[in-house]
């Protein structure tokens, strides 16, 4: 336990340092675009020089950046992400309103690649250079080959469009009035392809790491001495080369997280799910500063906090791990 | 959506006639329409705010047009292209300075408060005039709004203003918000600009950011019987291959504002249940034209510019980049506006040699390379059609040896570049004509705009007649005048070239053969949808 | 020759290596085959594949080449793959062994930095990297590299920690070396090979990140890449699928064989390693 908090103390005390570099370089980078927020609203619009003036000064884009930077981190300290100026709401409100739905789709995906992946690296693992070895880690590579937003528009001709098995996109049936069980049914079945395509992409690194891992296994001393042992090769598989295997597939699913969230930006695009990732192409596109910044924010915090966890999980499932080496 | 991002491909009614005619006998005009039912159909982007007194852009009257309504809308048959909405008849004053409303008896507001004239004189002094994107510029010499009785609205004007340019304005700039909303409090922070309050059919229901608006019928409309659906859902797709298969798929029933790509329209068109409408954009032409810095020293030269005209090869461009739909361009007026537009003006057929000879006349041969000199071609992003048309011009030019770079950038980086700082040689633009010069294609001439004025002209061009012709036209009050100094306008930027003109569009409808009344006038996908119908 | 034979032991490392010599025979011959520009426009638009044999693969929405523009795109693709790669290596090696042999508060801060570029999506990084500079292919690589260093300098880093109190660095130290100099030629060149056995992995992502940015409309469009293609074609996925199926089809096979082959490079020297 003392260790664990060990971690949990280095962890939060890395973060900050790791917050604050991520926010002020996002700033500085989203400050050299050219073109602002009045540049992108006045797109859908016109406007004569007057009517610009008007809206820099309302949106507060006619001050210094020094100070538009020193005002965001003092209201970030008070945790007030500010206010988005193409949704004239506060920032909180609408990264909450688009949090849950990327995390049901990224958890949903993450699931999907870690649990098919690992088990069907397991299933080829467990006889090394076989054919169906070769067959699952080459397929499986061939589908992380493909770029996500084809293999998704490839997913809705087929599966919404042909066989009309599945909706073509959204989070649920739209103005349903659906409450409880059934609409989370409507939101799962709506999930069924994006989750597929997000998730598909990933299988193969859990697939490979996990065969990987296995073929290490098989030449590990305790294995061979259990084989010698004469027990049943589904035991070995299963109790000895798959489970020292899967320790590095948690440490992936960390790092994978970081991963899942920036590819989740053009999955929400073509499945129009109202998300994290599509919320941030509009901010960027919108030259929204401090919305971007808030997504980055959170996106980060997100992804500590994930690896945080991978490592308590590590430090649990593992005893060999010491606090100062999961902490480095 | 917004009123460039609205996205993508037209036609003109002219070129597409042909696909219209297959189309319009299922567009139902025999059957009586029927009662109830949502209807749901696409929307490519989402405008935040949703005033159209505010923002008057197609993007936004997509949606708000069927909450708020105008004075009065564009009609195919009716007296100068109007029909009456909130406004019975107006009536212009021979000196220009004034004009006379008469307002509908009846209305009421969502709300349930009477719609009466302080409505339309606070709409008109404190919001078009000051606030709204195109209002400030027709609105400019707007004194004051006198309301003898509840139903009569007089505008005074300072300076004497066309009564043709007050009368094309109005299905676009001229919604009425209700006074009792907005008189509170500043007007651009009010919670109605996201949740619109109007007299119009539907009443606004909800917005729920990345999935949809919802708006439900107006149980209290003025129009008798009218609306016939009892919902609209507009559903947010942002991929654009999206729509088609949503059609397809029966998951909604109508995509406006060629929501489908162009180049899939002829499968679509063969898809049963399905049909394609070029009709209902009339009075939404949009204009493909080459934009042009005449600070480039090259550039500043006619017979370069001419020479550039007589590269670019129109019809391929209207065949095989808008696949027909889309007519030819001549000038800054397109064909199909009914009161300005002549042909009378010089043209530049499509002519390499032609092209070429010009160009060494101007004193830029070809070096060792074939190339006479470089230029940075900006293709505006908004749309398909600009970034291909973008591709076909860098081709167009390199057979002249002109070596056109093109720079990608997303849409505010664009109008960054563009419009104030002037880092262009070429860029492509659609601009929209807006069924009045005064209020559209001058703006790309005229000299002396400010930097940053998106949609002018910043390539630095300046003509001391052309601008006279503008000035002048603005104040000319007779109709018949003020037309043909407009005539004038055409041949002028037609000779001198400030800009090139390349194609005219305008956009296409996809619907099920279950919508009714659709595309019945010129600017129908804005217009409010009191009459469609749901066939079940 | 024998390290050859080590590299094509197995099936896959020979399909890797095939396709990649038919990849870089593409790039190669593309200039000598299709001279001159692949985006002129060189016939009627949207004409299918095989009604032509001037053009056999048919033309895109606007005429081009659709064969022409897939040999050119091999061009842009690796090129775009491997400068991306060879970038995020160089940045990674030199902050990982600055980094490793450092050590203190240089390590902390380097490190912090590492882990601030690892916490944001690299996905999302690239795509506001580029649609603020402008999408040209320069940015677009520097923006795949700007995500994709991380990894190389945490292995470079972990190695040379392990290498740094080897004997030939205290030598070094010994004979008076400048630290800088200790670093970057004794250091880094023993520890690149680990880092090196990720370059597969960081050409691939660099191709199918481009490909992405390609579909959000933040493809450079002075050049053909596969990705641009795919992202064009798409539009048409119904009407004219091979329009995305054939580009698609080329990037799947690229990234295959990349990775692939880079298996069979780390497989061949691990056997190597284990040998001697």
């Amino acid at each position: 336990m003392t260790r664990a908090l060990t971690i949990l103390r280095r962890r939060l005390v890395g973060s900050v340092f790791v917050l604050l570099i991520v926010v002020i370089g996002s700033f500085l980078l989203l400050e050299a675009a050219p073109g602002d927020a009045v540049d992108a609203y006045i797109v859908s619009t016109g406007g004569d020089a007057g009517m610009i003036e008007l809206l820099r000064h309302r949106w507060g884009l006619d001050q210094s950046e020094l100070t538009r930077l020193a005002n965001y981190l003092w209201a970030l300290l008070h945790l007030d992400l500010g206010q988005s100026v193409t949704f004239s709401r506060p920032i909180r409100d609408v990264i909450l309103e688009r949090l849950p739905t990327t995390l049901i789709l990224m958890g949903s995906a993450t699931a999907l690649s870690f649990g098919l992946g690992s088990a069907l690296g397991i299933y080829a693992g467990a006889r090394p250079g076989s054919f169906r070895d070769r067959f699952l880690s080459i397929g499986s590579l061939a589908l992380y080959a493909v770029p996500g937003f084809w293999l998704g528009l490839v997913l809705i001709v087929v599966f919404a469009v042909d066989l009309r098995w599945l909706p073509i996109g959204g989070i649920e049936t739209i103005a349903s009035g659906k409450t409880g069980f059934s609409r989370a049914t409507d939101i799962a079945i709506h999930l069924v392809l994006p989750v597929s395509a997000l998730g598909f992409i990933y299988l193969a690194l859990y697939l490979r790491m996990m065969r990987a891992g296995m073929a290490e296994a098989w030449r590990q001393d305790f294995v061979l001495a259990a084989r010698a042992r004469g027990l049943p090769r589904r035991r070995v598989v299963l109790a000895h080369v798959a489970r020292n295997a899967l320790l590095p597939l948690v440490t992936m699913l960390g790092l994978q997280s970081a991963q899942m969230l920036g590819g989740s930006v053009v999955i929400e695009s073509v499945f129009a799910v109202p998300g994290l990732g599509r919320l941030a192409q509009e901010a960027v596109a919108g030259r929204d500063t401090p919305l971007l910044l808030g997504i980055i924010l959170i996106s980060a915090v997100l992804v500590i906090l994930i690896n945080l966890l991978v490592d308590l999980a590590y430090a649990v499932l593992d005893p060999r791990v010491g606090a100062g080496e999961a902490s480095a | 959506m917004s009123e460039l991002t609205i996205s993508r491909r037209g036609l003109l009614a002219g070129s597409a006639l042909l696909l219209a005619s297959t189309a319009l006998p299922a567009i139902g005009f025999a059957q009586t329409p029927k009662k109830g039912g949502r209807l749901v159909l696409a929307a490519d982007s989402e405008p935040r705010n949703l005033n159209p007194a505010i923002v008057a852009s197609n993007g936004v009257f997509f949606i708000s047009s069927k909450i708020v309504e105008t004075l009065a809308e564009a009609s195919f048959d009716g007296k100068d292209g109007l029909q009456p909405r909130l406004a019975l008849s107006w009536e212009g004053a021979a000196d220009g300075l004034s004009v006379t409303f008469k307002l509908r008896d009846g209305v009421k507001w969502h709300d349930g408060k009477p719609f009466t004239s302080a409505d339309v004189a606070f709409s008109a002094l404190q919001i078009w005039k000051p606030l709204q994107n195109l209002g400030r510029t027709v609105f400019k010499d707007l004194e004051a709004v006198d309301t003898p009785d509840e139903l009569t609205a007089v505008f005074t004007f300072a300076e004497p203003t066309p009564f043709q340019l007050i009368r094309n304005a109005l299905p676009a700039l001229s919604s009425v918000v209700p006074k009792h909303v907005y008189e509170n409090g500043k007007i651009e922070d009010n919670p109605a600009n996201n949740a619109p309050v109007g007299t119009g059919p539907f009443k606004f229901a909800e917005y729920k950011a990345g999935q949809y608006y919802r708006l439900t019928r107006n149980d209290a409309y003025w129009g008798k019987d009218e609306p016939y659906l009892d919902e609209i859902v507009y559903q947010v797709l942002p991929d654009r291959t999206s729509a088609a298969a949503a059609l397809e798929a029966e998951e909604i029933q109508l995509a406006a504002f060629s929501a489908v790509p162009l180049a899939d329209l002829d499968r679509i068109s063969k898809v049963p249940g399905l049909k394609v409408i070029t009709k209902g954009y009339e009075g939404l032409t949009y204009q493909l034209v080459v934009e042009i810095n005449h600070r480039r020293k090259e550039l500043a030269d006619l017979k370069v510019r001419q020479a550039i005209a007589h590269a670019i090869d129109k019809d391929f461009v209207v065949k095989t980049i808008f696949l027909g739909y889309a007519a030819t361009a001549t000038g800054p007026v397109p064909k199909n506006d009914p009161q300005f537009y002549t042909a009378d003006v010089p043209t530049y057929p499509f002519d390499v040699a032609k092209a070429n000879a010009l160009l060494d006349e101007a004193g830029y041969k070809r070096a060792d390379d074939g190339k006479r000199f470089a230029l940075k071609l900006l293709p505006a992003p908004y749309f398909n059609e600009t970034k291909q048309f973008g591709d076909y011009l860098r081709q167009a030019l390199a057979a002249i040896g002109i070596d056109a770079q093109i720079v990608n950038n997303d849409s505010a980086a664009h109008i960054k570049a563009v419009y104030t700082d002037h880092a262009f040689d070429l860029a492509v633009g659609p601009p929209v004509f807006r069924g009045d010069p005064a209020i559209s294609t001058t703006i790309l001439v005229q000299s002396g705009i400010p930097d940053g004025v998106p949609f002018s002209n910043q390539g630095g061009y300046k003509n001391a007649e052309l601008d006279a012709i503008i000035v002048k036209a603005s104040e000319t009050l007779d109709t018949a005048a003020r037309t043909e100094l407009y005539k004038e306008f055409q041949k002028n930027v037609a000779a001198d070239l400030p800009l090139i003109n390349v194609a005219e569009w305008s956009f296409i409808s996809v619907a099920r053969d279950t919508v009714g009344n659709i595309a019945n006038n010129p600017r129908w996908a804005v217009s409010n949808w009191a009459d469609t119908y749901l066939e079940s | 020759m024998k390290r050859l034979r080590r590299f094509l032991h197995t099936p896959e490392a020979i399909a890797g290596a095939f396709i990649l010599a038919l990849l870089l025979v593409m790039a190669l011959t593309a200039p000598l085959f299709f001279p001159g520009d692949p985006q002129a426009i060189a016939g009627p638009a949207l004409l299918p594949p095989f009604q032509d044999w001037s053009l056999p693969l048919g033309t895109d929405r606007l005429g081009r080449d659709v064969l022409a523009e897939l040999f050119h795109g091999a061009r842009t693709s690796l090129a775009v793959g491997l400068a991306a790669a060879a970038a995020a290596l160089l940045i990674g090696a030199v902050v990982g062994t600055l980094a490793g042999f450092a050590g203190g508060l240089v390590d902390e801060a380097l490190m912090r930095i590492t882990d601030a570029f690892q916490t944001v999506p690299s996905f999302l990084l690239a795509l506001a990297f580029v649609s603020i500079i402008g999408p040209s292919l320069g940015v677009v690589v520097a923006a795949i590299a700007l995500s994709a260093w991380t990894g190389p300098a945490r292995v470079a880093r972990a190695e040379v920690l392990s290498i740094r109190e080897r004997d030939c660095v205290a030598g070094a130290r010994v004979i008076g070396m400048h630290p800088l100099e200790i670093a970057f030629r004794e250091v880094l060149p023993n520890a690149l090979p680990p880092v090196l056995a990720l370059s597969s992995v960081i050409v691939a992502a660099a191709i199918l990140t481009e490909a992405a940015l390609s579909f959000l409309g933040l493809g450079d469009p002075n050049r053909v890449t596969w990705g641009g293609m795919i992202a064009e074609g798409r539009a048409v996925l119904r009407t004219a699928p091979l329009l995305s199926i054939v580009p698609g089809v080329a990037l799947m096979l690229t990234v295959l064989g990349v990775y692939l082959a880079g298996e069979g490079v780390v497989e061949s020297t691990a056997v190597r390693r284990s040998l001697s």
